[in-house]
């Protein structure tokens, strides 16, 4: 199994929203995972764009799955919930 | 060619104010450099308003086309006499130039400036004019054309007498230890900017005072005249989605240093280029989002935050930052002609309340960097919006 592909928006809207620490935190947190889960930094996506997403960053992406207003619990949620499959 | 122009200065030990006054301004059309050094007599506060009112009512009659030599001659015949030491309140040299090397001075009692090319010094000739009223004040004009790679250097005599009286330099530093320090710098440093090469001079006189302590305001002002170094920023994408790839070709296609500030734009150009955009891990990002990579361009930053972070650090001189801030100024310091292509798109969420700080307007972010790349670091700026 491939690591899991964590990403998060940097973003000017995502970055002052917190996503900056997020992925701070997240890359101290989940030590125990640095094996199985890659965590990387991304340009806008695009999301806090969309009419019905606002107020909705920081965004990060777990694979394919968007998770919004995102903070550490619900990342390492959708983390863990990967992991267990 | 481009003039390059800076000035760096040194205040006389224990006082709070520079005695000498610099002025530079730029024409409109980008053709002209004027600029004048003044040194009021004294030092502190009172030369400080001496050779500001002088340098300042000098560059205004340049400025309004009165001929260099009269404008100065009309300043040499009317400063008063200092009472007690019966000499002008105020020494003066000033140029006017062309981007097509066209050069005329004037100076009236500071020391003669120098022509260099490369580490050569090039002979001097001028006519000498003597006030009317006074006859102990004479005014020096000088004109010729300078090439590309020829500089300008003058200087208050701070310089010249720095370290007089000490063992070493008895007669003071003197133009002939300035020109002989220059050759060898210049031998060596054939690029440096006016900005480096001005520091560099006052540094060198300030090493020569006893325990470094300036015995006069120490000032140096060195234009050069070069092959401008064009950059171009963009920021933002275009208000028309329909022309993404338009312009994100004719970025190209510009021939000099290129810079991406904002993550969308870095997408976009991406996208339309067929490009890869690849994270960097930067060790000293502060609390700005980190620089990113992209083939064919110098720096790739966040937009908004990052451009705002630079109007700072240009406003408050700090231009020793390692964050993508930092790093932008760094970049536009480093360039003569600099063209923003900026982007009308907004992006809704940034003005969203509820964002814990205030995001700036990308117009008035721009146009605050302009203004202080113009008046104050004398670079040349164009603003495309798009």
């Amino acid at each position: 199994m491939g690591k899991v592909q964590v990403k998060i928006c940097q973003g000017t809207t995502c970055y002052v929203m917190g996503g900056d620490v997020i992925k701070s935190l997240l890359t101290t947190l989940t030590q125990k995972y640095a094996d199985k889960i890659e965590i990387t930094s991304a340009r806008c996506l695009g999301n806090c764009n969309e009419s019905d997403s606002f107020s909705k960053a920081p965004y990060v992406y777990v694979e394919d799955e968007v998770i919004s207003s995102a903070d550490l619990e619900k990342v390492i949620a959708a983390i863990e919930k990967r992991l267990d499959k | 060619m481009f003039i390059d122009i800076d000035c760096a200065q040194v205040k006389k030990f224990g006082q709070n104010a520079f005695g000498d006054y610099f002025i530079s301004k730029r024409s409109e059309n980008q053709e002209r450099v004027l600029a004048v050094l003044s040194d009021g007599l004294g030092s502190g506060i009172k030369a400080n308003i001496l050779s500001c009112m002088t340098a300042t009512m000098l560059i205004r009659f340049i400025e309004e086309d009165i001929p260099i030599q009269k404008a100065a001659q009309i300043i040499m015949d009317s400063l008063p006499v200092c009472q007690i030491r019966k000499i002008s309140y105020a020494t003066f040299s000033a140029i006017d130039c062309r981007n097509d090397g066209s050069v005329w001075v004037v100076e009236e009692g500071n020391p003669s400036f120098l022509w260099m090319r490369k580490d050569e010094e090039m002979p001097l000739t001028y006519k000498e004019f003597t006030s009317p009223k006074f006859p102990d004040r004479h005014l020096k004009l000088y004109q010729f054309k300078a090439e590309v790679g020829d500089r300008i250097i003058f200087c208050s005599d701070g310089v010249t007498q720095a370290g007089i009286g000490t063992k070493e330099y008895p007669l003071g530093f003197q133009r002939k230890g300035i020109l002989e320090a220059l050759k060898k710098y210049l031998k060596i440093y054939s690029n440096i900017s006016s900005t480096n090469l001005s520091k560099w001079v006052i540094q060198k006189a300030l090493a020569v005072e006893e325990n470094n302590h300036a015995g006069d305001d120490i000032s140096c002002g060195v234009l050069y005249f070069r092959n401008p170094r064009k950059a171009l920023i963009f920021t933002g994408p275009p208000y028309n989605r329909m022309k993404d790839r338009e312009y994100c070709l004719s970025f190209s296609f510009f021939s000099g240093k290129k810079a991406i500030c904002g993550g969308t734009t870095a997408n976009m150009i991406a996208r339309e280029l067929n490009l890869d955009i690849n994270n960097v891990s930067q060790a000293d990002c502060g609390d700005l989002p980190p620089i990113a990579q992209m083939d064919g361009v110098d720096l790739v930053t966040e937009g908004i935050l990052t451009l705002t972070r630079a109007a700072d650090y240009l406003e408050r001189d700090e231009l020793n930052h390692k964050d993508a801030a930092g790093l932008l100024v760094n970049f536009l310091l480093e360039s003569d002609i600099i063209e923003f292509m900026v982007g009308a798109m907004l992006n809704q969420a940034h003005y969203d309340p509820s964002l814990p700080i205030e995001i700036e307007v990308r117009r008035t972010v721009i146009k605050k960097i302009k203004t202080l790349l113009e008046n104050k670091y004398f670079k040349q700026v164009v603003i495309n919006y798009i």
